[in-house]
């Protein structure tokens, strides 16, 4: 195994031990380290190894396990500054910008529905690195009349569509935008104040319909798209507990009401609506406009919270608010403080989830290893003591998937990627609307990559394939290394090569299939199954 | 012509043994009095009694009528157009849509009594089927996820919480709560084998045996120094996968009595509750059935018409079987909804939701049998006398099943949680 480099910040040569006081101009993830380390109450994890960082680096930022060579190429890397050249080279790769859409496309759909226009515009945002504030303002109000932009629209659109004989579930919708933009989940407080989390109001939740109630589906045009009906009045609520009724217009949690403007009757509308040509028209007072303009704003604490703690779940396998949808008193964070600095420091750079991401993989946090050779169980999940397993989203299966058998270049067109990704969404994926952030092993899964032809397939030698390769190499060392570094990113133990050659001994008159046995049975494993 | 599988039991005790001491036996059936072994001589009852228990529990999901089901009121303000008719136990009437039901009754034990919170189906059914314990800030397991924890899933191999339904397939992990994923419910949708059962055509049993061996030494090295939860559930998955492959032939219909395929029903619930009997004589620790479209605002007279006979026939014909072939004795039977359905008839002529007073069904282990226990009002508004509510009965099913619930308490990470609501208790006259 190679020597571990400690990694170490460029700018600043020493290491900082807990008690060291973090001076402001510290950058981000050396006061992050100090925030952790200082709570940590007990040993720490070492540090990830090379091939354990490597791994992980690229299955975060890149969506993809490294090919063979990558590893190799890092491993042998003698630069002490390499895992911050690898972290920067990734974030600027073609491979981040697809892992990030795919990461915001699960984040914000939950698998609930998909579009190429909406595809597109995630991409298009990604690459263009645009920040989150101006994300979510074009994902709350859309423009369709904006043809590079109008994909944004399926957030609210698919969830505005009927589902058989069921009404549209306004009140889903509503929930959905408090649950994934401000991190709280309302739907309790729909008819009472919430009864086990004393912040949540029952106005909160009627606040936010206001914004929302006039919404509607276009069905006019084939890309998605909503309406907007004018918003004439308050609305108007109960409590099923106190029979008082209440009124309240557009309001976010925290922050001012909205007062609606009065229209003489026939002017509320820019542009009336055609009914001829089902042309729908424009309102003078658009609720969304009002909600795309209020929500996403640095004085909104929720709203910075909320995505500087999903990039912590993303980069750190847990919420520093768990689950990432119940932000209140009563479920604080683990280090509050620190979510405190996260949400400051990412507005402070105008929601440049980039540069947040790249400051998470810098710290020792992220970089410890998730081996301990302490007891790991007794070990509280949110001390990050021992950094966390983290479960391979379908999409990061199928590229891992090619990628290690050798299949990525063959398996290239659009087409057959696209139903190779809805083969493995339905194996992998949870069903719509259940949030991706913990660990559910299926039956299913397990199933899939049994005696599902596709994988199985892949390990059959054609071209220059992993089982092509493996095949030509005669020498038993050589011949573990490239099965190892292929599949898990590291070298076989000394125990593991000896397996290898025995098995490959044993089954020396089917020497194909005792190389697909070999290599299925890595594929399956958890070490491959689990980012670590 | 008997299907082929051998039964569980068959390896500790002869079915002959089994059937002619319980023929011998359920000729005339008494009320209360009979113990839970009477049927079976001494020796074979300690047997028995060290069987693993099981659990079936059929799920009639919208809220079945209490009135035109176990605890109707013929002649009322609200009773109806149905009529209350005899069963095998002098003195307790059901309703008329249940004959075949009430030829089993000396097997039953039915709670009248029931009084619960919830009357939405959104919440109530999880509320229900969680037992709706005093909330301390933590999701609760559905009883099913919560008996394959206390039970674990015995040797049969099979997942310990399995669920028959209509619809889709799939491992619902929510159902576990704080349990943790490996005690989530395996569904099969319309009781059809999930995809990817057969073996891979490429490859023979032989090599499929050394993948998984490869397969676990890899896992076992992974798991040396890091944590157990994760490792474990993923590896968890596996080895149900593999039972699943061996035990193709739960799911092949094709193998089934037509004898049972004509008593239980060719519809929809008679398939899946025949499927449930195989799961059980297979050894599955929780067997869940379920029937849906019993919410009947509309017409409910009518609703009941058609769907009663059909639950009627099959669960009928299930206790009569498990009876027949012992497995009462460690087997629990449960059925139930969400609530039960308002006395007072709506202007379309339906019923809506009732959870102030409602029946519950159950039979087998630990129970006493041919007993009704608490009741209405005369015109079945409300409870007279004591109502029980959902912790009362998931502390009599724990007792039953012989687990001290206000004793044993689950361990979440080091925060100790009652098994069930702690200011309930089981309901006494219910317990053999």
């Amino acid at each position: 195994m190679p020597v571990l480099v400690c990694c170490r910040s460029l700018a600043i040569g020493l290491v900082i031990c807990c008690s060291a006081i973090v001076a402001a101009q510290d950058s981000l993830h050396q006061r992050i380290d100090a925030a952790i380390e200082a709570a940590a109450g007990g040993e720490l994890a070492a540090p990830a190894d090379d091939s354990e960082f490597v791994r992980r680096i690229y299955l975060d930022l890149a969506g993809r396990i490294p090919t063979r060579d990558e590893a190799a190429a890092f491993i042998d890397d003698k630069d002490e500054g390499k895992r911050t050249k690898l972290i920067d080279k990734l974030l600027a790769s073609d491979d981040h910008v697809r892992r990030l859409e795919q990461v915001l496309h699960v984040m914000l759909t939950e698998r609930l529905g998909d579009h190429e226009e909406w595809r597109k515009w995630l991409r298009e945002s990604v690459k263009s690195n645009k920040h989150w504030d101006v994300f979510v303002r074009e994902l709350l109000n859309p423009d369709a009349d904006n043809e590079a932009t109008r994909g944004s629209a399926l957030f609210l659109s698919k969830r505005l569509e009927s589902y058989g004989q069921n009404p549209v579930d306004v009140p889903a919708l509503v929930r959905d935008v408090g649950r994934l933009l401000l991190g709280v989940d309302v739907q309790c407080a729909q008819c009472h104040d919430h009864l086990f989390i004393d912040e949540y109001k029952q106005e909160h939740y009627h606040g936010m319909f206001a914004y929302i109630s006039q919404v509607g589906l276009r069905t006019d045009v084939k890309y998605p798209a909503v309406v907007e009906k004018p918003l004439l009045k308050k609305v108007e609520f109960m409590s099923v507990f106190v029979k008082e009724p209440k009124t309240v217009g557009p309001k976010l949690p925290g922050l001012e009401e909205v007062s609606l403007p009065t229209f003489e009757k026939g002017q509320e509308w820019e542009v009336a609506p055609d009914p001829k040509t089902k042309k729908p028209g424009k309102v003078k007072f658009s609720a969304l406009k009002n909600l795309s303009e209020q929500l996403p704003v640095p004085t909104n604490s929720l709203f910075k919270k909320n995505i500087a703690n999903r990039l912590w779940w993303l980069m750190m396998g847990r919420g520093q608010v768990h689950p990432l949808d119940l932000m209140h008193s009563a479920n604080p964070a683990s280090h509050p403080a620190l979510l405190e600095l996260l949400a400051d420091e990412l507005a402070g750079h105008e929601f440049d989830m980039r540069w947040l991401l790249r400051e998470l993989a810098l710290t020792k946090t992220y970089q410890r290893s998730t081996l301990a050779n302490f007891e790991t169980d007794k070990v509280p999940l949110h001390s990050y003591r021992v950094a966390l397993e983290k479960p391979l989203s379908s999409e990061q299966l199928l590229q891992s998937m090619l990628q290690a058998t050798g299949m990525a270049s063959t398996v290239t067109e659009a087409k057959p990627l696209t139903e190779l990704q809805a083969k493995f969404d339905k194996a992998f994926a949870l069903p719509a609307r259940e949030p991706e952030v913990e660990h559910a092993p299926s039956v299913r899964a397990a199933l899939f990559l049994l005696n599902d032809p596709s994988v199985i397939g892949w390990l059959k030698p054609q071209g220059d394939n992993l089982a092509a390769r493996l095949d030509k190499l005669t020498d038993g060392n050589a011949f573990a290394d490239e099965l190892y570094l292929s599949i898990l990113t590291r070298q076989p133990s000394a125990e593991e090569k000896k397996a290898v050659a025995d098995y490959l001994t044993k089954h020396a008159d089917n020497r194909p299939e005792a190389i697909r046995t070999l290599a299925w049975s890595l594929l399956a494993s958890n070490e491959f199954g689990i980012n670590h | 012509m008997q299907n082929p599988l051998c039964k569980p039991w068959e390896h500790t005790l002869s079915r002959r043994q089994l059937l002619g001491s319980a023929l011998a036996g359920s000729a005339a059936l008494g009320a209360s009095t009979i113990g839970p072994h009477s049927l079976l001589s001494p020796a074979i009852a300690d047997e028995v009694k060290k069987k693993h228990k099981q659990v079936l529990f059929v799920w009639i999901d919208g809220g079945m009528s209490q009135l035109e089901s176990w605890d109707p009121k013929p002649n009322t303000l609200f009773g109806g157009p149905f009529r209350a008719i005899p069963t095998s136990v002098p003195g307790i009437h059901i309703s008329e849509l249940m004959p075949k039901t009430a030829k089993q009754m000396h097997h039953l034990a039915v709670i009248r009594s029931v009084c619960t919170k919830d009357n939405s189906h959104s919440a109530g059914v999880a509320r229900i089927q969680r037992g709706d314990p005093k909330n301390r800030g933590v999701t609760y397991p559905f009883f099913g996820s919560a008996v394959a924890k206390l039970l674990g899933a015995g040797d049969s191999g099979l997942p310990p919480y399995v669920w028959i339904k209509p619809g889709s397939s799939g491992f619902i992990h929510t159902d576990a709560g704080f349990l943790g994923p490996k005690y989530g419910c395996i569904a099969f949708g319309d009781g059809k084998p999930p995809e990817n059962l057969p073996l891979n055509a490429e490859i023979t049993p032989e090599i499929d045996e050394e993948r998984n061996e490869l397969r676990k030494l890899a896992n076992a090295k992974y798991a040396e120094g890091r944590r157990k939860q994760v490792g474990d559930a993923q590896g968890y998955v596996y080895d149900v996968a593999r039972t699943l492959m061996k035990r193709q032939d739960l799911f092949d219909t094709s193998k089934f009595d037509p004898k049972d395929i004509e008593r239980y029903g060719t519809h929809e619930f008679g398939r899946h509750m025949l499927q449930g009997r195989k799961m059980l004589e297979a050894g599955v620790t929780f067997v869940k059935v379920n029937s849906y479209g019993w919410d009947t605002h509309g017409d409910n007279f009518n609703g009941h018409l058609s769907l009663m006979p059909r639950f009627d026939q099959a669960f009928a014909a299930m206790i009569e079987d498990l009876a027949e072939r012992g497995m009462l004795e460690h087997t629990l039977v449960i059925t139930m909804s969400e609530f039960g359905r308002t006395p007072r008839i709506n202007g379309h002529i339906g019923r809506d939701h009732w959870p102030e007073a409602w029946s519950v069904a159950m039979a087998g282990t630990g129970l006493n049998r041919g007993i009704c226990v608490g009741k209405t009002n005369d015109v079945g508004t409300y409870v007279d006398g004591d109502e029980h509510d959902i912790g009362h009965l998931f502390h009599t099913w724990y007792s039953a099943l012989g687990i001290d619930s206000k004793k044993t308490e689950y361990d979440n990470m080091g925060q100790p949680l009652p098994l069930a609501h702690d200011e309930m208790h089981a309901v006494k006259e219910l317990l053999s």
